[in-house]
């Protein structure tokens, strides 16, 4: 038996450190890459979102290193994650691949419970003892790596050698990931954080502050946005994310089964406009707008093309009354760097326009 | 008499007759709109982003044509009509994106229908009753009849082989021809003859004897459903897959022709499955895309290639 998984951002360094501490046999696959979508989209089906694509991609390319046993996440939304598992196991079997597909869920039920089954399972019945202190382990390193990445936001547009603080987080994720122990872990949080800070400012910078929204996998995975995040660091844009799969891990395992609703405050903001749960992170994205409408400068908006509650809440988004400039941008296998950089180009001066208006006016807080 | 607005697209075709017992039972006047129009379609594009599915567009073109014609616009919000089972983001936010993309419209009429939550069900239909009167028992019989005449209406479909247009508007389409095709799709686009460019006629036209999924029976295309994709995860999966299935599946027609929105999520995955199933089985299958930018002559072109093939096939 050997596991492979997709890819979601930096979720491989928790599986990865995991599967190592309870001995499996396991495959990570390559970073996605060009390869990854090309053969995706020629075994997808044409219409469907780009997240089912890329992770079917990755696992195709598990499977090409011999993965027989393929992780992947599934759940009862109102959206096509609940189809991903099963139809990517469909498409694997036609090829001709004789996996099995170990899915878990990401949305209803006792997930972390759920979690802890499946790690129990492909460990060959591993001590639940063993499976907390590797999962405890893993997810210390995702913790420390998402708070690293919150720290370059904050740095990059500031820096003075362009490419400085790219390097040192590069090196840091690295570090981290091969880190061999907890306290290791901790140490290395601690001085990459204190590099970071070092990392020579310019004193006049005055940059943007830019929030990423959207649909969790696109705003997470820098292959599906075209680094979206790197490139607004290097127009000298502060970027704002509040979505992390460290956040989603501590809130949907842990707190929210203890009565906890981590997004209390922003549903309370989009309700005037939106009601309901569309599914997907629809009902947040409307939310944060409303929430952060006098404290960010604009936001991004980050979306599969055709996903379904990412639509609706685009469509509701730019008729609220609170004002705050939005870039959809819809993400799917026909996207261009060049013209997405014009596009984040265009945006950030119509946002530096619209501050200088607003600030002669005295109407902005920051 | 309260005048009520119903849009002519989305799920009308489906609950129409259960709406109109409803709001006859509490005293209100339906007023549905016309057939969808070309200025329609244009209305309705021009709201809502381009991202947008074309049905939903339709759907905004509708309300805005009962604008100044009624005092309410009926805007369900249906989540779901089983246990697990959900429907697509837009039939969700349909009330809040009517309200953000059409500000100048009259009240809506909200409901929230949810099978999991059966007691928030409740309260939900009786808001909407409150609308005309204070009577809960009022309300509860006017949804019982509701319920009856959407029973009656399915039931009616199967046992007449009828479309839902030749029911709601008395239309009626031949029955006798050399060959026959099912068409499978949600009813908003196999009935809308401005978005299929009037597809069941087209094919009647050559001959061809048109079966809907309607005409199938609701446990045949459970069953359908369950075999090919072990069980439903959208709301009107059966009306895709269980019907697809069930024709590909008894051979009792000579092709299958599935219809779908550009864009649409649930479709994206259920056309995939279908077309695998016809594949394996071997059958005539294809698959139409439509959106607004979809013309008439392609679209003509690849039936009649498609019916010629079935043809030959034969």
């Amino acid at each position: 038996m050997r596991i492979g998984f997709p890819h979601a951002g930096n979720v491989y360094i928790p599986i990865r450190t995991a599967l190592q501490e309870l001995g499996v046999d396991f495959v990570v696959p390559p970073p996605t890459s060009k390869r990854t979508l090309d053969l995706a989209t020629k075994y997808s089906p044409e219409g469907v979102c780009l997240p089912f694509k890329l992770t079917l991609g990755n696992l195709i390319e598990s499977c090409e290193l011999g993965a027989d046993t393929l992780l992947q996440a599934q759940g009862f939304g109102v959206c096509r994650l609940g189809y991903y598992a099963r139809g990517q196991e469909g498409i694997l079997h036609d090829m001709g691949y004789n996996i099995e597909m170990v899915k878990f869920s990401v949305s209803e039920g006792n997930k972390l419970l759920g979690f802890m089954r499946v790690f129990k399972r492909i460990s060959g019945n591993a001590s639940w003892p063993k499976i907390i202190m590797t999962l405890r382990f893993g997810l210390s390193k995702l913790n420390a790596v998402d708070e690293l990445e919150s720290l370059t936001h904050k740095i990059r547009p500031r820096e003075e050698k362009r490419g400085e603080t790219n390097q040192v987080f590069k090196e840091a994720t690295l570090a981290i990931e091969n880190a061999a122990s907890h306290s290791e872990v901790i140490r290395l949080r601690r001085e990459y954080t204190k590099r970071l800070q070092s990392i020579p400012q310019r004193k006049d910078a005055d940059p943007l502050k830019v929030g990423i929204v959207g649909e969790i996998f696109v705003v997470l995975e820098p292959f599906s946005n075209l680094d979206v995040e790197r490139e607004l660091g290097k127009l000298g844009v502060e970027v704002v994310r509040t979505l992390s799969y460290s956040r989603w891990v501590k809130y949907s395992l842990f707190l929210n089964p203890l009565g906890v609703d981590e997004w209390r405050e922003v549903h309370k903001k989009a309700w005037p406009y939106l009601k309901r749960d569309i599914g997907g992170d629809g009902w947040e994205s409307v939310g944060e707008k409303v929430l952060h409408s006098r404290d960010w400068d604009g936001m991004v908006h980050l979306a599969p093309f055709t996903c379904l509650p990412e639509i609706v809440a685009q469509n509701i988004m730019s008729h609220t009354r609170e004002d705050l400039p939005v870039l959809t941008i819809l993400c799917d296998e026909q996207m261009g760097r060049a013209g997405m950089i014009t596009r984040l180009e265009a945006f950030a001066d119509l946002l530096k326009r619209r501050r200088t208006k607003l600030r002669s006016e005295g109407l902005l807080r920051n | 008499m309260v005048k009520v607005g119903i849009p002519r697209a989305l799920l009308y075709y489906e609950y129409y007759p259960m709406w109109r017992a409803f709001f006859d039972a509490l005293g209100a006047e339906l007023v549905v709109s016309e057939s969808t129009t070309k200025d329609v379609a244009a209305s309705g594009v021009a709201r809502v982003t381009a991202e947008t599915c074309f049905p939903v567009k339709i759907f905004m073109g509708h309300v805005i044509s009962l604008i100044g014609k009624c005092d309410f616009i009926f805007v369900p919000a249906v989540r779901s009509m089983e246990e697990k089972v959900h429907n697509c983001s837009k039939f969700l936010g349909l009330p809040d994106m009517t309200r953000a993309v059409i500000p100048e419209c009259p009240p809506l009429l909200e409901v929230d229908i949810d099978m999991e939550k059966k007691r928030e069900l409740y309260s939900s239909v009786y808001a909407l009753g409150r609308h005309f009167t204070w009577n809960p028992l009022k309300v509860r019989r006017a949804a019982k009849l509701a319920l009856q005449s959407h029973g009656e209406y399915k039931a009616r479909m199967v046992r007449e082989g009828k479309t839902p247009s030749e029911v709601l508007e008395g239309k009626s389409e031949q029955r006798d021809g050399s060959s026959s095709v099912a068409l499978v799709g949600h009813p908003y686009l196999l009935y809308d003859d401005y978005v299929n460019h009037r597809l069941i006629s087209r094919l009647e036209g050559q001959g061809v004897i048109v079966l809907t999924p309607e005409m199938v029976s609701q446990a045949d295309m459970k069953q359908a459903t369950h075999e090919l994709a072990g069980g439903s995860y959208w709301t009107y999966e059966d009306e895709v897959i269980g019907a697809g299935g069930y024709y590909i599946k008894k051979g009792v027609v000579d092709g299958v022709i599935s219809v779908m929105a550009f864009g649409c999520g649930p479709d994206s995955v259920m056309m995939h499955i279908l077309d695998r199933y016809a594949r394996r089985e071997r059958r005539p299958y294809t698959c139409l895309t439509l959106d607004e930018h979809t013309a008439e002559a392609g679209l003509a072109t690849r039936v009649e290639a498609f019916i010629d093939m079935v043809r030959k096939r034969r």
